[in-house]
């Protein structure tokens, strides 16, 4: 066994003016050499847990710390951040945190600067750099042209051209498409394979990591609660249920079947383990007479109108090409597309947020271009990607109650929609709290509070899962589909596809700026090719069952694991 | 997770590396140096005396001295100004190095308000600076160019009453309000605090200015109402931008620089 870099010794950390612990009697070894996966429902620690490697918790943050941890030998508090970062490099959620240059080279060579390293190894380090993450010949690239994932690939740049023996990632995939997510999942694995850099990685993309990490920590309430091999965590269902985990597909499919009294050896963790199973699932053949369920098609008048809509920045940038589609009262729209589709620029022309640069929105027939953006606000609900952008109040209370008053309702009325909106998302316990020393998910549900208070016809959850773990996502969603009961219409925008089988009727595929697929959902997550031109990854369940049709081709096009097991039980 | 108890032994915990200077970590004081330049372009008022107007930055000058101490306090101010000066002539005055010096000395007084015992006797040197320098100014106004003593004692009144509330507990008494939990107590805190703070660099700034200019007896009493009025606006700025700092600070729980009292 190689030997430990990091040791984590009984730690506990309490932050200030917090009375909890956020880690509690932590022990934990990683080894040179490993990729460590890090898993846990939002507010278990993850965060915490990494700030914890190079001494910013709790040098930065200060509060109570209890027990040590060291790396490649140093006490991170007996050492300062500057000398830590020499051997720690940190990635986080949303690269534009990180990125501060004016130039991809720039932005490489800042750490190294700062350290007083010779002009030569500088220029000799952005390149090694460069290259490990495939950005070379981006080099005089304004970071702000790049993509998500591309941005996010520069933050890993900057953090190897230190050298580090250890490179920690917190969520680095969550507000990327799929194919982002892959490609940093793949960027750290060739980091650890090639250059043998130890790697720390929180992450909900239990797909990938299954595929990725060596081991895996689950940390709940601020406790290590299990920690094995993929196959070992992924495979203990019961275990992910307990923690509000999402299990990857391919292994709640076999170990519901498994439940099911149908003989499985073992329930894979991967798709392709998955795969060799398939052959004996298909013998059992139990779901000859299987019928599919199709949503009602909503053919009602159209709520919402688009047509020819061309859009283009300030910049040139053309966002939107000759969009047409309308929507109808009461439906549930999911529109996914690769990061810079054009799909948010699309709702915001809802809002008149944006105007047409051709073409028309109409709402109920009038032209949005001619209603007044706060008449819209009244009627069309907006919950922005980044909750932060939207939070601006002291107190969650004020928050919800911000419009209300505003909108000069009885302060009785304010209170009790508030109340009534804090309770629908979970946030009983925290009116009185600042927005912003709460966890990213649960900021974003003070935003959906803030909209449901207003209780417009439409509402638009921008990626409104990003950030939040399987249980948070599902919460959100069930609100969404409540909400859509009630006669609301929905628009959904989100890379999470596996989360939407249960909630969305229609899919607006779009990519480069034009819809590339209107259809039922079944139809959509079926067309994987359509879906993979803009690098969107249709759920594992989907996945198998186009396996299943290679084995037998009158399998029916399935979209999740409960229809899977439900096909063969 | 509250339940459960550490088992390992509790550390001490200190920002530590070259990134702070008197325990204030260098963002905070390049943020609030920030903060003073931003506010050096709004003009509070017109002084007759000097011909020229001061910023707003004055009000927070308070602020920057609790929050990251004596020295950091100071420096960030000193920077803040300086940049202040260039940036925003308007409001530099006809003298910017006394805006600079004025700026630096008012965090640094306001950075000697402090609970603990540490330090607990560095306030007397800002304090005895502030006392001299007002001698100076009320003796060169009575005995060298004959002012009249009621003028003298009534402008002078953002002074003497900042150096009696200086020199007596109410120096303590302040510091202990802005770090009240009590949100009553923190405006009265930031708002007597800055009140004395700037009345400390007032006495001694004036007498400098008083020594170059000599100005006659119409133009103190005719700022008689007026400087009490733009030391009110201060403590005003004080208070609402204070209160909103110190309520993100404490609510977003980071790092305290050692020696803020907030």
């Amino acid at each position: 066994m190689p030997d430990p870099i990091t040791v984590f010794k009984d730690v506990s950390y309490q932050y200030p003016q917090s009375s909890d612990f956020a880690l509690i009697n932590v022990n934990l070894e990683v080894y040179e050499g490993e990729f460590l996966g890090l898993i846990g429902p939002t507010g278990a620690g993850k965060t915490t847990f990494c700030l914890a490697f190079n001494g910013i918790v709790p040098q930065f943050y200060g509060g109570r710390f209890f027990g040590s941890v060291t790396v490649a030998g140093l006490d991170t508090l007996d050492h300062p951040i500057s000398e830590m970062a020499r051997y720690v490099g940190m990635v986080f959620e949303d690269p534009e945190t990180q990125l501060i240059a004016t130039s991809v080279e720039n932005e490489v060579a800042f750490a190294l600067e700062n350290l007083k390293i010779h002009r030569e190894e500088i220029i000799e380090r952005v390149s090694y750099a460069l290259s490990a993450v495939r950005l070379a010949g981006y080099e005089k690239k304004h970071p702000h042209e790049l993509s998500g994932g591309e941005k996010q690939r520069l933050a890993i740049a900057a953090a190897i051209a230190v050298k580090p023996s250890l490179l920690i990632f917190d969520e680095p995939t969550s507000q990327l498409d799929p194919a982002g997510a892959e490609e940093v999942f793949a960027t750290a694995k060739a980091l650890n394979r090639e250059s043998g850099i130890t790697i720390v990685m929180a992450s909900h993309s239990a797909e990938e990591m299954a595929t990725f990490a060596d081991r895996v920590v689950v940390l709940s309430q601020g406790e290590v609660t299990a920690l094995g091999t993929p196959e070992e965590i992924y495979s203990d269902i019961e275990l992910l249920e307990q923690n509000s985990l999402r299990p990857p597909q391919v292994a709640s499919t076999f170990y519901t079947l498994g439940k099911k009294e149908i003989a499985i050896p073992k329930v894979p963790v991967q798709m392709q383990d998955a795969i060799p199973l398939l052959v004996d699932l298909n013998q059992i053949r139990s779901g000859d007479d299987y019928a599919i369920e199709t949503p009602p098609e909503n053919k009602g008048k159209p709520l919402l109108s688009v047509k020819d809509l061309t859009h283009v920045y300030p910049d040139g940038t053309k966002a939107l090409h000759e969009i047409s589609l309308d929507i109808a009262k009461g439906e549930y729209v999911l529109i996914a597309g690769q990061n810079g589709a054009g799909k948010t620029t699309l709702v915001k022309h809802f809002l008149n947020l944006l105007q047409p640069t051709q073409g028309s929105v109409k709402l109920d027939g009038n032209n949005t271009k001619e209603m007044a953006v706060s008449e819209l606000a009244h009627r069309i609900g907006y919950v922005a990607q980044n909750p932060d952008h939207q939070i601006f109040n002291a107190t969650v209370g004020d928050e919800i109650r911000f419009a209300l008053n505003n909108l000069g309702f009885d302060p009785e009325e304010a209170e009790s929609r508030a109340m009534e909106s804090l309770e629908a998302m979970g946030l009983g316990g925290v009116q009185d709290v600042h927005p912003l020393t709460l966890p990213k998910g649960d900021r974003a549900r003070v935003v959906i509070s803030a909209i449901l208070v207003m209780k417009p016809d439409i509402i638009i959850f921008d990626e409104p899962t990003t950030g939040q773990d399987y249980l948070g996502a599902k919460q959100i969603l069930e609100i969404s589909r409540d909400l859509h009961q009630q006669g609301k219409t929905i628009i959904v925008i989100t890379h999470h596809l596996y989360l939407m089988p249960d909630y969305a009727d229609r899919v607006i595929v779009m990519g480069k700026g034009s819809i590339l697929l209107d259809e039922d959902i079944r139809t959509a997550f079926h067309a994987t090719d359509t879906l993979a031109r803009t690098y969107l990854l249709a759920p594992q369940a989907v996945l198998l069952s186009q396996e299943l049709q290679k084995i037998n081709n009158e399998f029916p096009p399935l979209l999740t694991p409960e229809e899977i097991v439900d096909y063969f039980s | 997770m509250a339940e459960k108890i550490p088992v390992g032994e509790e550390r001490k915990v200190e920002f530590l590396g070259g990134a702070a200077i008197d325990g204030a970590p260098i963002t905070y004081i390049i943020v609030l140096a920030a903060v003073v330049v931003a506010l050096s372009f709004f003009p509070m008022s017109v002084i007759l005396a000097i011909g020229g107007s001061f910023p707003m930055s004055q009000g927070i000058l308070g602020l920057v001295g609790w929050v990251l101490g004596p020295i950091a306090g100071a420096v960030s101010s000193g920077i803040g100004a300086t940049i202040g000066v260039f940036l925003a002539p308007h409001t530099a005055g006809p003298i910017p190095l006394l805006r600079i010096w004025g700026s630096l000395v008012t965090s640094f007084a306001a950075g000697t308000m402090v609970l603990g015992q540490k330090r607990r006797s560095w306030w007397f040197w800002a304090w005895l600076y502030a006392l001299l320098s007002f001698l100076y100014l009320v003796g060169r106004a009575l005995f060298i160019n004959g002012v009249g003593l009621w003028p003298v004692f009534a402008n002078t009144f953002i002074d003497w009453s900042a150096l009696i509330l200086f020199a007596l507990p109410t120096r303590t008494l302040f510091a202990k309000w802005i770090n009240s939990k009590q949100w009553g107590l923190v405006i009265a805190g930031l708002g007597l605090g800055t009140w004395m703070a700037y009345g400390i660099t007032h006495a001694s700034i004036t007498a400098i200015m008083y020594h170059m200019f000599n100005w006659p007896e119409e133009v103190w009493i005719t700022l008689i109402p007026l400087i009490p009025f733009e030391n009110l606006m201060r403590a005003l700025v004080g208070i609402v931008i204070g209160g909103g700092v110190i309520a993100g600070l404490r609510a977003l729980g980071l790092v305290k620089p050692e020696h803020a009292i907030y």
